[in-house]
């Protein structure tokens, strides 16, 4: 078992969030690790077995614990690993999760809205702003060098419109071939991923699947690295590139116009973008490009990953509290690039920023 | 029980595997007042105290052995009290990290210089608890060197501040007990969390200075020629700011490296009397990183197939044994075998300092050790081998130091701590004492 590779060194306890949080060892990934070395002598004590199940639910999975280890641990893999045993084998404890279960078998979406809605809150939103955008939302038949993905985050919340405004307002003024999945885009398979769940993720990809092969695309571009982490490792779209917006968008522009910057920016650099996904450069390539000054925030999680807003709400809000605190970022604009760290921004008041909310102003009238 | 009881047994030794029932409380304390708290607790209750740092350690110190015990976490006792940069000294909590320290003072253009390869984890508190040192020992000393007073909570709550000179306390007839003993922060140094609780710590601080450095890089036909040339250096006082030996490794991990090999970094002007010693090549500030990092990784890398562990950690080689460098390694590696342990890599900090039971400074190689750990080994035989070696360190005149200095082999020190604990009380970590205590910690393998 990799568990056994930790000589328990605890170099990872100074950069787990977890640990930052709650100051005990249970929480961080040495703890949990020596949990698993040590299970022999606990797993009889009903009690102590059940917590554990729980406590591998209070993790952002954000792998900066993997990062850390020299001892070639792979960390995440255990976590996924542990949580998919959990719940098969004591589902009764995490009864919590049954509703977002439910709604991605039943309308392939974690709110439980009706599936052709997908593309209806935002197309009302956003189409007197965007002629033709109805044109834009797939429909059988249609093909297009360029799918976007853009998950349920950005097809359900309104707090995302600004983004998703940007989005489409930048790929018609760079005149780019695109479709939006729109109703025919399920959910990635992410949640259920993070719930070790990987028959019920499978099953959401492949319809997935049928449709970007429908269209004809050659790339797919998502602004949420969690669902890239599922497109790029986890649908086999073979023959299709699979990019972030900033990867798209800083290969496709050379050089841009400078950003009328009139505020201080700080950059958030999402975990599962950079850690898990590797793409570091594309986005601070992007920003550069407009000439934004900015201050680099620690290369740690804003605690919106993992279901861990579902899982321990209260740890979530304090690792993200814990940041703005650290950072001093509360007068700042936090520029990030993905959904879900925006909405954990938002939750503490701060200003907030898709890069491509900067790349749409900058198109707009940025200082040349 | 709750797995906070449990998981409080998490640390990089080879004794991990606790009698979890036997732990009674699990205190994170942030403040002495919070410490004095879980304290009466077990003094009320008839349990030990056992203090833990940041678990990196390998003496297995830090788990309590088997007594009914509280355990006290100083992970959360990691503030910066104060700092004087006219009088060179820090105030901090026993929690904090020397790289947290120097997180600190670097922007100031100072630096506490005490570097033990896992200073990212290690807690100051827990470094003096066994007299820890890394790389450049040699020239900046151990951390009892480094450390100018520990304020302590005892047994029964009475506190102590302890320093290089004697021992302060409100309560004057403890005071003048502990003096007459002559108690100073030698006994504080590897006493291995037997003595109380520290709360605080005082470091000695100094300003960067700014000096030419050379790298390079010497590898060598065999250890003996290795040991030969440390032991030169020790003899001209060479200031060698970093020199680590590597003396094996597994091809696992070595990379492109050929041990036995040494990697120094010293003063630029200091390179005809260095040459005189060793041919080495020079190496450019990118590949002496590199080696550094290739080090550090050391203790914590695994092979393709199987898992390191640290049976022993530290071999002190001073005198005849650094001489005898390559012979001792090899006896010892015959020792290995013949349990049915494979060795995986040796490698430490040289020219270095130790101190001894009667804390007099011991001036030679430190060698970790790692071994690739042996398939369905009984726990006991495992530390059998260990006791093996302790044996072997005797005959081979080696310091056996697991974990710098290890109190358990080393009957000057033990008795030492004995004076002390007679007036100050045996509360805190009694087991390492004992004569049960090697077969308390063979139950834990």
């Amino acid at each position: 078992m990799s568990y056994d590779k930790c000589v328990r060194c605890g170099s990872c306890l100074q950069f787990c969030p977890m640990f930052d949080a709650t100051g005990e060892e249970q929480f961080s990934p040495r703890g949990k690790a020596y949990l698993l070395q040590v299970m022999d002598q606990i797993e009889d004590d009903k009690e102590l077995a059940k917590e554990f199940r729980r406590l591998l639910f209070e993790c952002s999975l954000c792998g900066r614990c993997e990062e850390t280890c020299s001892s070639g641990v792979d960390l995440l893999k255990v976590w996924h690993e542990q949580r998919a045993k959990a719940i098969e084998t004591h589902p009764e404890e995490f009864a919590y999760l049954e509703p977002l279960k439910d709604a991605l078998a039943n309308v392939k979406n974690i709110y439980g809205l009706a599936a052709e809605d997908r593309a209806i809150y935002w197309l009302d939103e956003l189409e007197d702003d965007i002629p033709g955008l109805a044109d834009r939302v797939y429909e059988k038949g249609k093909t297009t060098e360029n799918i976007i993905f853009l998950g349920c985050l950005m097809s359900f919340r309104g707090s995302q419109i600004d983004v998703l405004r940007s989005l489409f307002q930048t790929l018609e003024k760079l005149e780019i071939d695109y479709l939006v999945m729109g109703a025919e885009e399920n959910c990635c398979g992410h949640p259920l991923y993070l719930m070790g769940n990987e028959k019920g993720a499978q099953e959401l990809r492949e319809h997935n699947k049928k449709v970007i092969k429908a269209a004809g695309a050659k790339r797919v571009i998502s602004c949420c690295p969690g669902c890239l982490i599922q497109l790029r490792e986890h649908h086999n779209l073979e023959g299709v590139e699979t990019l972030h917006h900033t990867q798209f968008f800083d290969r496709l522009l050379d050089e841009t116009k400078k950003h009328d910057q009139k505020e201080e920016f700080s950059y958030h650099d999402p975990c599962e973008l950079h850690r898990i996904l590797k793409i570091k450069t594309e986005p601070r390539s992007l920003i550069r490009k407009m000439g934004i000054e900015f201050k680099e925030m620690d290369l740690s999680c804003c605690g919106g990953g993992g279901l861990l807003r579902m899982t321990d709400p209260n740890l979530s809000d304090k690792i993200i509290q814990l940041r703005v605190a650290r950072e001093g970022v509360k007068n700042t604009t936090v520029i990030t690039a993905c959904p879900s760290c925006r909405e954990q921004l938002l939750g503490q008041d701060l200003k907030t920023k898709d890069i491509v909310e900067l790349l749409s102003e900058t198109l707009d009238g940025g200082a040349n | 029980m709750k797995l906070r009881d449990v998981v409080i047994g998490a640390n990089a030794s080879i004794y991990y595997k606790l009698n979890f029932k036997k732990i009674k409380g699990v205190y994170y304390p942030r403040v002495e007042q919070d410490v004095l708290a879980a304290i009466a607790h077990a003094q009320q209750n008839g349990l030990t105290v056992t203090p833990k740092g940041g678990g990196s350690g390998l003496s297995g110190a830090c788990t309590g052995g088997n007594d009914e015990r509280i355990m006290i976490s100083t992970l959360q006792m990691k503030e910066i009290l104060s700092v004087s940069k006219d009088q060179g000294y820090i105030d901090v909590q026993p929690g904090i990290t020397p790289d947290k320290i120097n997180e600190f003072l670097t922007p100031m253009g100072l630096r506490f210089f005490v570097a033990p390869s896992s200073r990212d984890v290690a807690t100051v508190g827990g470094v003096l608890s066994t007299d820890g040192g890394g790389n450049d020992t040699w020239i900046n000393g151990t951390m009892r060197d480094n450390t100018i007073r520990v304020k302590m909570i005892l047994y029964d709550g009475r506190s102590l501040t302890v320093d290089s000179k004697g021992v302060k306390s409100n309560d004057l007839g403890l005071e003048e007990n502990l003096n007459k003993k002559g108690m100073t922060i030698h006994d504080v140094a590897n006493s291995h969390g037997t003595l109380g609780f520290i709360t605080e710590l005082r470091l000695l601080i100094r300003p960067t200075v700014k000096e030419a450095l050379m790298g390079g890089l010497t590898e060598f036909p065999d250890c003996n020629v290795l040991g030969k040339a440390l032991q030169n250096m020790i003899e001209k006082k060479i200031k060698i700011n970093y020199g680590e030996a590597i003396t094996e490794a597994h091809p696992d991990v070595r990379e492109d490296l050929k041990p036995p090999l040494h990697v120094i970094e010293f003063p630029v002007e200091l390179e005809s009397e260095v040459r005189e010693i060793v041919d080495f090549r020079r190496l450019d500030s990118k590949e002496l990183a590199r080696m550094k990092d290739v080090r550090v990784k050391l203790p914590k890398r695994n092979p393709k197939v199987g898992i390191q562990v640290a049976l022993f950690e530290d071999y002190g080689f001073y005198d005849t044994s650094l001489i005898k460098l390559q012979d001792g390694i090899d006896t010892i590696n015959a020792l290995l075998i013949e349990h049915g342990m494979t060795p995986f890599a040796k490698y430490g900090h040289g020219p270095s300092k130790w101190y001894s039971g009667d804390n007099s400074p011991t001036y030679g190689l430190i060698l970790h050790s790692r071994e690739i750990k042996p398939e369905g080994k009984q726990s006991q035989d495992v530390y059998d081998t260990v006791l093996a070696i302790v044996d072997i360190c005797d005959e081979l005149k080696v310091t056996p130091k697991p974990e710098h200095k290890w109190p358990f082999s080393d009957e000057v020190k033990k008795k030492r701590l004995e004076e002390i604990r007679a007036v100050i009380g045996r509360g805190f970590n009694p087991f390492l004492l004992s004569p049960e205590c090697n077969d308390i910690l063979g139950s834990m393998v």
